[in-house]
């Protein structure tokens, strides 16, 4: 009986699903958009928890092998198809009603099998924990593919329209699922891909008219709701943060909230302690401050940032001792000051304590203000917003600046970000448009004549790094700013392996400043690195040529251990940081950098809005000569791992490519034209598409404020727009060939467009209250047009009865995506966030000839010519 | 009564010394012989001699020996240990005493383990660099922050007998001092020299300070205030420093001098071969930092 509605006895018929009636087409179309939304929901949600639970930038590697899923099951699909179209409605039955239980069950074994990135070299059992994250993951993901596989198979006489259906049912479940973040607690996350899942599995089987298959689909639903309610769906990693503070003996956590930042936990313990860059003077004259002075806030399970209580007038001199307090030696009680980010609000107290009579102050997570002004943390801090003193923006500082024509006494930026610059353990490369140039530059316009920016970073590698870079970028804008004056414009001073504090003065520091700043440094023991007037005398080219041989020549290391060759330095110069930090500075800010830069063993180039980042530090030329001392570049794993991911995919992408054409390449193809063609085009479209959307994610996050609002806003504005690009192109199906190239050509030009002039729309956009619409405004032409090539190539590729293809066809476009989404961070650490969209411009115009070697007609069938 | 009495005086005075003297030799005789072997350095020539040595006097495991033995190689050969007291500590110890049941078998890896809690018991590597950088003489007082799985303070124990050590995490705390009492009562007298306590490390332990040196073996974003204090003129600390998940393992050394300026310097425990996460790195140059206070 089942037979009658098999979808091969269908397409034997030669018309698919339109045999069916048109509301059983609906369904069709409904099953593959919720089941299509019920796979990017599973790999949001997924994404979401190893935020929480464990490391986001392993999440992703994970989610990147699942995704081979799609490769996996179009080579299965496409080697075994005679066999899989016999039994194809059995494994669509099957795979619907076990995809459910698959969903929370690999995610209870995967939270389950915990491992840690600081044991994984070492210890063999954490390798396998991340097998089995690996393989627990990957089996939904199967499943899913093979569901979809299917689908396009039935549906692939309206090719189109399926596709539409997938992509707009990809978009609308992202932002389904980005919402339910902002309510559902992340325990219960799961729900939202089950409950995509139970519905598309519920239209498939209208679709198909069967009526047994519900009541076992009812049954797989109790099982996965139980599964979800019984079974822990996150396990947060001893590891993480707050699992540390849960343990002191008096926490108590006295607030949680879900946000579209994330999850934000705050404890209250007498064990909780901050006093970032503290100078150490502070033990010989500060008295010890009131016990639970410190609240400690938790984004993801990381941190903690410390919130801290108002401060008895007897205890004041705690300001005094940070570096955040430099700026008010030379502006005491400034009229108006400048907090860039208010973080846990150390800056702030700090200008309050400094006498200013007005702070403005921007926060761009929204969640923290709340907190802040919840009951629970108000009755420990008081309620600090509403000291008639304080402004908050409600808005990434940057963007503020950028946009305002107010003018600030002060402006302070200190440790904006609470772990550093880069960041190793969570996520390997992340815009930090805080301190591009262009944000730099903003600053310092932002200040009235005579105003001080001061920025206060973690100073925690030898040899420097980030911080380097942070500094170029800063002499840049200042000598942008100041012209010949930037010499006298800088101070700055260090405290080794603890925090670098530069201040920049418009119109330049007066003798008196200078001799102020100078008695506090030596009073706080701070060291100086650059002031006015004075210059640098080492051989600066000895120098960098001693480091960049200690660094990266082999032999040096082993030479280095020796206590005498690191008293005395390589060849008796002196690498110490204070030494490096007055050299580079000397010359950066005198303008004297080009050379320097290049000869630094590390690149340290300038941060700009088209590579705002804080990683790649390593040349590529470099790292052959560090593979075998790994150890040394600790801070840049997460980064390497990036390059690991690169490699795994490229070798899953090469297998999956190679099985169909060894095995099938004389047989399943052999009659068939344009072999290569439908390769390259494929190629070129998965690899381009995928460019384009996760660096357009990076590049938005400059007028969005963050990652995960313009995440949500590119995967539902993209791929809606996409889906509605892909239902009109079947209206030009029989004009493709006149049609594409246009098609191709308008994409390439828009794509070089964005490339060279989103840098300027994006921090306009910014400004405007309507900044989400505008964005999707913005994407629509553009992701509209990117619907066209993938659903005219498929369709084309079935009417002209290149059955074989179709399948593999749609594996190399995924397994492609899954490598470009890998490839986005490294392309833009080393070239920029732009590069990405020449690269796929080029993509675009490379599938042009390939559409057309597509189109070559197969022996027997109808052809374009006809 | 007056005969007995002096005729028992006569024969008690005697016999009550004899037992005296024969209780103070029996005992004197049990230390000397005792102290003989856990002050001597053991017969580091080779590993089979080191563990015929170690399973003849201390009853240690041969296996568990080989692999120390391997381990200590590693260390002299990268200078994590370079003095013979560091050398004896590390060879007294049984690290696997320390280790959680499942990890025994990697006691001596160059790596962290696991031992609940979320806590690690570091690498013997960086156990030995930090204890090296301390230098720590016979006589010093020693406060540990962060006790952990018990094995640095038993390294230090075999340095002086003077170690204080403060963890956080009362059930751990409770742990390590059911391993410290397993251990005494198994003839590792040294260890009964380890005071521990639960409590906040942050304010160190005020009650026995000053200290001589301070080891502190959990991560804060800055030098507790509290502890430069209790640290003694001249001593010094190693402490990790920095924000969360990225501190950098310093050096700090606190001089005061004739006039009683005080001095309180940083140094890279490694020399600048150190930036993060506990793994080596390798620079030449000095990275040391001074500062004169103001008073």
């Amino acid at each position: 009986m089942e037979r009658e509605v098999s979808p091969l006895n269908q397409q034997a018929s030669g018309d698919g699903i339109s045999s069916a009636i048109p509301d059983r087409r609906t369904y069709f179309f409904l099953a593959v958009a919720l089941i299509a939304g019920a796979i990017i929901a599973l790999q949001i949600t997924v994404m979401r928890l190893y935020s929480i639970s464990g490391w986001a930038h392993f999440g992703s590697m994970v989610i990147s092998v699942a995704m081979f899923g799609f490769g996996f099951a179009s080579t299965i699909m496409c080697l075994g198809q005679a066999l899989f179209e016999r039994h194809m409605d059995r494994i669509a039955k099957i795979g619907l009603l076990i995809f459910g239980p698959l969903i929370v069950l690999g995610n209870v074994v995967a939270q389950h099998a915990q491992f840690n990135p600081i044991f994984l070299l070492a210890d063999n059992q954490q390798l396998l924990n991340l097998l089995i994250n690996f393989l627990a993951y990957a089996a939904p993901f199967l499943v899913g593919a093979l569901l979809l596989g299917i689908a396009f198979l039935v549906g692939r006489q309206y090719f189109q329209i399926t596709y539409a259906a997938d992509m707009v049912g990809s978009g609308v479940a992202g932002l389904l699922c980005m919402n339910a973040m902002l309510w559902l607690p992340p325990e219960y996350l799961l729900g939202v891909p089950l409950l995509l899942w139970w519905g598309g599995a519920l239209a498939w089987f209208r679709a198909r008219s069967d009526r047994n298959s519900p009541r076992l689909l009812m049954l797989a639903g109790g099982v996965a709701v139980a599964l979800l309610l019984f079974l822990p769906q996150i396990q947060v990693s001893p590891y993480k943060g707050v699992s540390y503070a849960a343990k002191f003996p008096d926490a108590e956590r006295i607030y949680r909230a879900l946000g579209a930042h994330g999850l934000l936990e705050i404890y209250s313990s007498s064990y909780l302690h901050f006093a970032p860059g503290q100078s150490d003077m502070a033990s010989l004259t500060m008295g010890d401050l009131p016990k639970n002075t410190y609240l400690g806030m938790y984004m993801d399970s990381e941190g903690p940032i410390g919130i801290m209580k108002p401060l008895p007038p007897d205890k004041r001199d705690y300001f005094h001792f940070l570096p955040m307090s430099i700026p008010y030696l030379i502006k005491p009680n400034p009229e108006s000051v400048f907090v860039v980010q208010f973080g846990g609000g150390i800056s702030t107290r700090t200008a309050m304590d400094a006498g200013a009579a007005h702070i403005t102050v921007a926060e761009g997570n929204p969640m923290i203000p709340t907190a802040m002004a919840s009951e629970a943390v108000k009755a420990f801090t008081g309620d600090l917003f509403a000291d008639p003193r304080l402004t908050l923006v409600p808005r990434d500082g940057h963007l503020f600046i950028r946009d305002t024509q107010r003018r600030f006494q002060v402006i302070d930026l200190s440790l904006a970000d609470s772990s550093g610059l880069s960041s190793p353990g969570g996520f390997a490369v992340t815009e930090k448009f805080l301190y591009t140039r262009e944000a730099i530059a903003a600053y310092m316009r932002a200040l009235e004549p005579n105003g001080v920016l001061a920025v206060t970073v973690w100073n925690k590698e030898d040899p420097p790094k980030s911080t380097l870079r942070l500094f170029a970028t800063l002499a840049a804008a200042g000598r942008a700013d100041a012209g010949d004056r930037a010499a006298d414009s800088f101070y700055a001073v260090q405290v080794f392996l603890s925090t670098a504090t530069v201040l920049y003065k418009k119109g330049g520091f007066t003798p008196e400043e200078i001799a102020k700043l100078d008695r506090h440094a030596q009073d706080m023991a701070f060291d100086t690195v650059y002031r006015p007037n004075e210059r640098f005398k080492g051989d600066a080219t000895a120098m960098l040529s001693g480091l960049r041989r200690m660094v990266l020549e082999k032999g040096h290391a082993s030479q280095a251990l020796d206590e005498r060759a690191v008293e005395e330095g390589e060849e008796g110069l002196d690498f110490s940081t204070t030494t490096l930090y007055r050299l580079m500075l000397d010359r950066m800010i005198h303008g004297e950098d080009a050379k320097l830069i290049a000869a630094y063993p590390f690149d340290i180039m300038t941060l700009s809005d088209d590579r705002p980042y804080f990683a790649g530090f390593i040349r590529l030329q470099d790292l052959p000569s560090l593979v075998d001392r790994l150890e040394i570049i600790s801070d840049e794993w997460g980064y390497l791992l990036l390059w690991l991911t690169l490699g795994q995919a490229a070798l899953a992408g090469t297998i999956l490519l190679a099985m169909p054409l060894l095995f099938g390449w004389r047989t399943i193809f052999a009659p068939q034209p344009g072999k290569l063609g439908i390769l390259g085009y494929f190629f070129a479209l998965g690899l381009g598409y995928i460019l384009v959307e996760v660096s357009l994610i990076g590049k938005f996050i400059s007028a969005l404020g963050n990652p995960v609002i313009s995440t949500s806003v590119l995967i539902t504005g993209m791929l809606i727009s996409t889906g509605l690009g892909s239902l009109v192109s079947g209206r030009f199906l029989k004009r493709s060939v006149t049609v594409m190239p246009r098609v191709f050509m308008a994409i390439a030009s828009i794509l070089v467009l964005y490339g060279v002039m989103l840098e300027v729309w994006l921090p306009v956009i910014g400004t405007l209250s309507w900044r989400t619409a505008a964005c999707i405004l913005l994407l629509f032409p553009l992701a509209f047009l990117m619907g066209f090539p993938f659903a005219t190539g498929m369709s084309w590729l079935a009417k002209l009865g290149k059955e074989p293809f179709f399948l593999w066809a749609w594996g190399i476009n995924g397994t492609f995506s899954v490598m470009g989404a890998v490839m986005v961070p490294l392309v833009s650490v080393s070239l920029g966030l732009s590069a990405n969209l020449y690269l796929a411009a080029a993509l675009y115009l490379m599938a042009w000839p390939c559409f057309f070697a597509l189109l070559r007609p197969s022996p027997g069938s109808s052809s374009l010519a006809r | 009564m007056h005969p007995p009495r002096k005729l028992n005086k006569a024969i008690l005075l005697p016999l009550m010394l004899l037992v005296l003297f024969g209780t103070v030799a029996a005992y004197s005789g049990q230390d000397a012989s005792s102290d003989n072997v856990t002050q001597r350095m053991p017969d580091d020539t080779t590993k089979a001699n080191f563990v015929e040595y170690m399973s003849k006097n201390f009853g240690h495991d041969q296996k568990f020996l080989a692999w120390r033995y391997d381990r200590y190689q590693s260390l002299i050969n990268n200078k994590d240990i370079t003095r013979n007291k560091e050398k004896k500590a590390f060879l007294l110890t049984a690290r696997e005493e320390f280790t959680l049941e499942r990890n025994k078998s990697r006691a001596y890896d160059h790596a962290f383990l696991d031992i609940d809690y979320g806590v690690t018991i570091s690498g013997p590597h960086l156990v030995m660099r930090m204890t090296s950088a301390l230098d720590i003489q016979d006589s010093d007082k020693v406060l540990e922050i962060g006790t952990g799985s018990g094995y640095q303070s038993a390294i230090l124990a075999h340095l002086t007998p003077h170690v204080y050590s403060v963890e956080i995490i009362e059930p751990l705390h409770e742990r390590t001092k059911g391993i410290y009492k397993r251990l005494v009562q198994a003839g590792s007298a040294e260890y009964a020299n380890v005071t521990l306590k639960s409590g906040d490390g942050y304010y160190g332990w005020e009650e026995f300070a000053p200290f001589d040196k301070i080891i502190v073996t959990c991560a804060i974003d800055h030098i507790p205030p509290p502890l430069l204090k209790q640290l003694a003129p001249n001593g010094s600390m190693v402490i990790p420093v920095g924000p969360p998940g990225k501190q950098t393992l310093l050096k700090v050394k606190k001089e005061v001098d004739a006039e009683g300026k005080v001095t309180i310097s940083r140094q890279d425990v490694y020399n600048g071969r150190l930036s993060v996460s506990f793994v080596p790195f390798t620079k030449t140059g000095g990275g040391t930092w001074s500062g004169k206070s103001p008073l």
